[in-house]
This record gives structure tokens, C-alpha cells and sequence, in this order.
């Protein structure tokens, strides 16, 4: 009865299984060969199985031949690295000054940043186009970054962790000659580096990941991040190899996977960080 | 709905200091030194073009003809009346969101119930259901719609191994829309599995030896002990998902451009299409005005409910 009820349990979560992973393993293995393989084989389990003599890497050479593919990587890693870097320190000075200073005005400082957090910041892009464009910065990098390096969610995720950051630290370091600045460069980032972490990586993520600023922000070729660059090679080219569409996902899903892999942990408890508590 | 439990914390915290009112002069000017930065941003990024969204709406300002806008006062809500795409988009945002947000939340909790079983090989399996989450959105779309070609594609295929005929999919005014909720669904399951996940495992296991004693069955103890102690997890995810799937737009805007017969277009997608391609910059502001209205008030109101089933 407990080998029946175990071989059950197997099977169900197998059969699931295979409905997220199919579409993966075909993605990765029909970059590995050329679409008259890919549609012979269409049919057959071997489009899931690989059968060793059918896999090269003729569409990864030809696709790289043709597209400037780890250019628009590179950009998209240039990008993800500045939101972040820019992002942690804009949004966690104000997240810090919201938990620690007593000044006038913040409660209202705070209400305000609550207030903005309502704000459903995808559905005002366009407003948000026309203020970018006003200032003259459509199709540069600033225009591009500046806006989501605010973030008011990260801003008040920052507050209530110092809320609990003990301040006998902070003391001790003004104690020995630190200004405010100092302290919180040299004492509470370094003790706080989960957190940094933590919102870091989700910051990264959104940025790699982001789709619809871009295309109205950057229509530059030579700027644009991978995945403005991935829908145009999709989308302009009517003939676009099945092989070198999947060879461009697989390499560009490459990265985010190595991050996962490095930072599963952080991931999965920022998201659920940014919500329950 | 942490936003307001907060928010409650913060005027208990800063009603003690603001009684004593004596601010110390160095802490002042590092606040709002370190305030300044992120001020700015706000200011020139979130509340400017709200302001704009709200003074452009009223004008049928072009982009193409930047001093030639009039003050049209409603016209542009009133066209939107007897606009039938936008209405459509907007009847196709809603039937997104009812169809995904049951979907893609029971997908989770059932990924979830599987891999809380204390079982060997049970990493494999959390890994495989969560894998779609490490793929970006232009990513799923160019995937699937490949996969989803009505003559050639993977998925006709299958369907054709299997003895079912083969479907049109995306091509079809009739499917496209289901067809984009599933994917959606599929591709964003595998996170909320994770999250849900940790939440049977904060379940006191006490609770369910003890409705064993009472001779309680599995789906009993589901929907006594696991779905009550899941409530808050499943709230947020209720209030989070839907807010997320209103904003719908680049599945669509990769895999179908909206079509076929506007069957696919969204509310986000009518304002990128008509403010920022047909440059038509005053309509779209108002039909923007209304969206953010509408979104701010359904944020509003599934928190409040939330509240109240709190309170009760």
C-alpha cells in the first residue's frame, strides 16, 4: 500500500514536472541543431532527448555572425549593475534617515513616500516619456536609468530594517571620530550586507528583465539592452532560423541562471520579504 | 495591506518624538542630506508625470505639434465612452485577470502541496517547477509563441501524438487570450509556489496530529487546518498577483501585438500604442488618468477587504 501510494506521489509530480521542463529542454536543445533537425524531430521524443550526433554549435556561430547578441548583454549587465549600485545607495540613505534622524516635516516625508508606493508606476509610463523627454534625455543612458533607480517600495523595505539597527553601533562609531556619513558607510552597510543583498539582486533582476521602458526609452540600437534586442530579432526578421531564435534565448537566459544558482537563497526570501513580514 | 499595517506603526513610533519637538541641528541637515537624492527622483519621475498625465488630459496635445495643444476640457472622457477598443482593451484586462489569478494561485498551492511532502528526490521536483521563473517575460513569450506555431509548433505536435487536433492558438480572436493566460500562469506559478511553500511549513504539525486523533481525512485537514493557517499568504498573493496581471502588456505586446482583432490588446498596451506610437499624447493622458484611478482604487479596495477579514 506504501510502495503503491509512493509510486502514485512519483508519478503525479513527474508528470508535472514535465509541463515546466519540456518547454525548457527543447528550447536548449533545439539551439544545438539546425531547423531541418528540429522539425524532423518534432514529433518524436527526440525533440526532448538529445541524440548526440544531430547537436553543433553551427547556430550559436551563425546567430553571433549576424547579431551583436553579447553587446545587448553587456548593456543589459551595465544597466542592471548601475540601477543597483545607484539604487542601493539613494534608496537606503532615505530609508536610514526615515528610521534614525528626528527632523521636521517626517511624518510627512513619510506619508508622502507611502502615499507614492499606491502608485502603479507602469500604468504613468507614458507621463513618464513625456517628463524624459521634455528634459532631453529620450535615447541616452541617464533618461533611461534614472527613473528606476527611485525605488519607494526599497526606500520604506530599507526603513523598517533600520528601525531595528542598534544605534549603541552608530554611537561607538561617532565615538571614534566617524561623521553621520561615515557611520553609515563604514558601520551600517557592512552590517547590514544581507539586506543589501537581498534587494540588490531583486533590483537586478527587474532591471535585466525590463521590457516596456526600454523600448520607449532606448531606441537605439547600440544601447539597447537584451531584452528590447531579443522582440526585434524576433519581430523584424520574418525568416529568423527556429535554431538561432532558441540559440539567442538560451544564451540570454545563461546569466539569470547563474545568479539564481549563486544567490537561490536571497531571492526567495526577498520576495517574500518585499510582502509578508 | 503591510503598507497600512505599517503605516499604523510608523505614527506610534514618531508620536513620542514629536511631543519632545527638539530636533538636534547635525541629525537635521544629514536627514534631509540623505533625503535629497531620493526626493528629487520621486519628484521629477512619479509625481511629475502624474501631474502631467492630469494637465495633458484635458488638451488634445500631439506629440508631432507641441504648440498647437487646446484646452478641450472632457472631450477626451467622453470619447472614451464610445471608444470601442479601448473598451474592449478593457473588458480583455479584466478577463485576463479574472482567468489568471485563480489559475495561476491554485497551480501554486498545488506545486506547493507536492513539494512539502517530506519525500526523497523532493528538490528535484522544486526545482523543476520553479525553472520557468528564471526566464524573463520576452523570453516566455518568444518561447511559447514559437512552441504554439498552429502548423508546425511543438505543442500542435503533442496535441497531434496524443490523438486532439490541432488548435490555432494565438492566431485565434477566440483562444489567444486563454491561451496568454496559461502561459502567464505558467511561467509565474513557480514563484508563488516558493511562497506559499514557506508557509506550510510554518503550520504547527500539531495541528495536524491532532486531527488525525480525531480521525480527520486529507482533504478535511486541507481545508480546515492548511487553507485557514494559509489565509494571510493567500491574501497578499490575491491582492499582489491582481494588481500585477491589471498591468498585463508584454506577453501581448511580443506574442500577438494585440491581435488578432484587438482580441489580445490591454489597457497598458492601448496607452503605448496610442500615446507613444500614433504620438496621440492628450487622449492617451486621460485614458492614463483613468487607469491609474482605477488601479489605485482596486489596490484600495481588495486592502480593505483584506482588512476586514482580518478584523472579523
Amino acid at each position: 500500500m506504501k510502495i503503491v501510494k509512493k509510486s502514485l506521489f512519483y508519478l503525479l509530480a513527474s508528470v508535472v514536472a514535465l509541463q515546466f521542463l519540456v518547454p525548457l529542454v527543447w528550447m536548449i536543445l533545439s539551439s544545438f541543431k539546425i531547423d531541418e533537425v528540429i522539425y524532423r524531430d518534432i514529433g518524436s521524443i527526440y525533440a526532448i532527448i538529445p541524440k548526440f550526433s544531430d547537436l553543433s554549435l553551427k547556430s550559436y556561430t551563425e546567430l553571433l555572425g549576424f547579431y551583436h547578441i553579447f553587446q545587448n548583454v553587456g548593456n543589459s549587465l551595465i544597466y542592471a549593475s548601475i540601477t543597483v549600485v545607484f539604487g542601493l545607495t539613494i534608496n537606503s540613505l532615505a530609508g536610514y534617515a526615515l528610521a534614525r534622524f528626528q527632523f521636521p516635516f517626517k511624518d510627512w516625508i513619510l506619508i508622502f513616500i507611502i502615499a507614492l508606493m499606491i502608485v502603479p508606476i507602469e500604468a504613468t509610463i507614458l507621463p513618464l516619456f513625456l517628463v524624459v523627454n521634455e528634459m532631453g534625455l529620450i535615447n541616452t543612458v541617464p533618461g533611461y536609468l534614472m527613473p528606476f533607480i527611485i525605488n519607494v517600495m526599497n526606500i520604506f523595505l530599507f526603513r523598517q530594517h533600520f528601525l531595528s539597527f542598534p544605534g549603541e553601533l552608530i554611537e561607538s562609531g561617532k565615538i571614534d571620530g566617524l561623521s553621520e556619513m561615515g557611520c553609515f558607510f563604514r558601520i551600517v552597510i557592512p552590517s547590514s550586507l544581507n539586506m543589501y543583498i537581498t534587494v540588490g539582486i531583486l533590483t537586478f533582476l527587474a532591471s535585466w528583465n525590463d521590457f516596456l521602458w526600454p523600448v520607449m526609452a532606448l531606441s537605439n540600437a547600440e544601447l539597447m539592452p537584451i531584452q528590447v534586442a531579443l522582440n526585434a530579432i524576433f519581430s523584424d526578421t520574418y525568416n529568423i532560423y527556429t535554431s538561432h531564435m532558441m540559440a539567442a534565448l538560451t544564451i540570454v537566459t545563461i546569466p539569470i541562471v547563474v545568479l539564481y544558482i549563486i544567490f537561490q537563497k536571497y531571492i526567495v526570501e526577498g520576495s517574500m520579504q518585499s510582502g509578508i513580514k | 495591506m503591510k503598507t497600512v499595517k505599517n503605516f499604523v506603526k510608523v505614527r506610534n513610533t514618531t508620536e513620542h518624538y514629536r511631543q519632545s519637538e527638539h530636533y538636534k541641528k547635525g541629525e537635521v541637515v544629514s536627514a534631509y542630506g540623505f533625503l535629497t537624492p531620493a526626493m528629487v527622483l520621486a519628484i521629477l519621475f512619479i509625481v511629475l508625470p502624474i501631474i502631467l498625465a492630469f494637465t495633458y488630459g484635458f488638451t488634445d496635445y500631439y506629440l508631432l505639434k507641441p504648440n498647437d495643444k487646446q484646452f478641450i476640457g472632457l472631450e477626451n472622457f467622453t470619447r472614451m465612452l464610445s471608444d470601442e477598443v479601448l473598451m474592449k482593451s478593457f473588458m480583455n484586462t479584466i478577463k485576463f485577470v479574472v482567468f489568471v489569478v485563480p489559475l495561476q494561485l491554485s497551480m501554486a498551492l498545488g506545486l506547493a502541496l507536492i513539494v512539502n511532502k517530506k519525500i526523497k528526490g523532493v528538490g528535484f521536483f522544486r526545482t523543476a517547477y520553479f525553472s520557468p521563473a528564471v526566464l524573463s517575460l520576452v523570453v516566455i513569450s518568444i518561447l511559447w509563441t514559437v512552441m504554439l506555431n498552429p502548423t508546425s509548433g511543438l505543442i500542435n505536435e503533442i496535441l497531434a501524438n496524443i490523438g486532439l487536433p490541432k488548435q490555432p492558438f494565438l492566431s485565434s480572436a477566440d483562444q489567444a487570450m486563454y491561451t496568454i493566460v496559461a502561459i502567464s500562469a505558467w511561467s509565474g506559478c513557480g514563484y508563488q509556489m516558493m511562497i506559499f511553500l514557506a508557509g506550510l511549513k510554518n503550520i504547527d504539525n500539531s495541528l495536524y496530529e491532532a486531527a488525525d486523533i480525531d480521525g480527520a481525512n486529507a482533504f478535511q485537514k486541507f481545508l480546515f487546518i492548511t487553507i485557514p493557517s494559509l489565509k494571510p499568504i493567500l491574501m497578499f498573493l490575491v491582492i499582489t498577483t491582481t494588481i500585477q496581471a491589471f498591468k498585463l502588456i508584454v506577453q501581448p505586446m511580443v506574442m500577438t501585438g494585440g491581435g488578432p482583432d484587438y482580441s489580445t490588446m490591454t489597457i497598458l498596451q492601448y496607452i503605448y500604442e496610442y500615446g507613444f506610437r500614433h504620438r496621440n499624447i492628450g487622449y492617451a493622458s486621460a485614458v492614463t488618468l483613468m487607469f491609474t484611478v482605477f488601479l489605485v482604487v482596486v489596490s484600495i479596495v481588495i486592502k480593505k477587504l483584506f482588512r476586514e477579514e482580518r478584523a472579523a
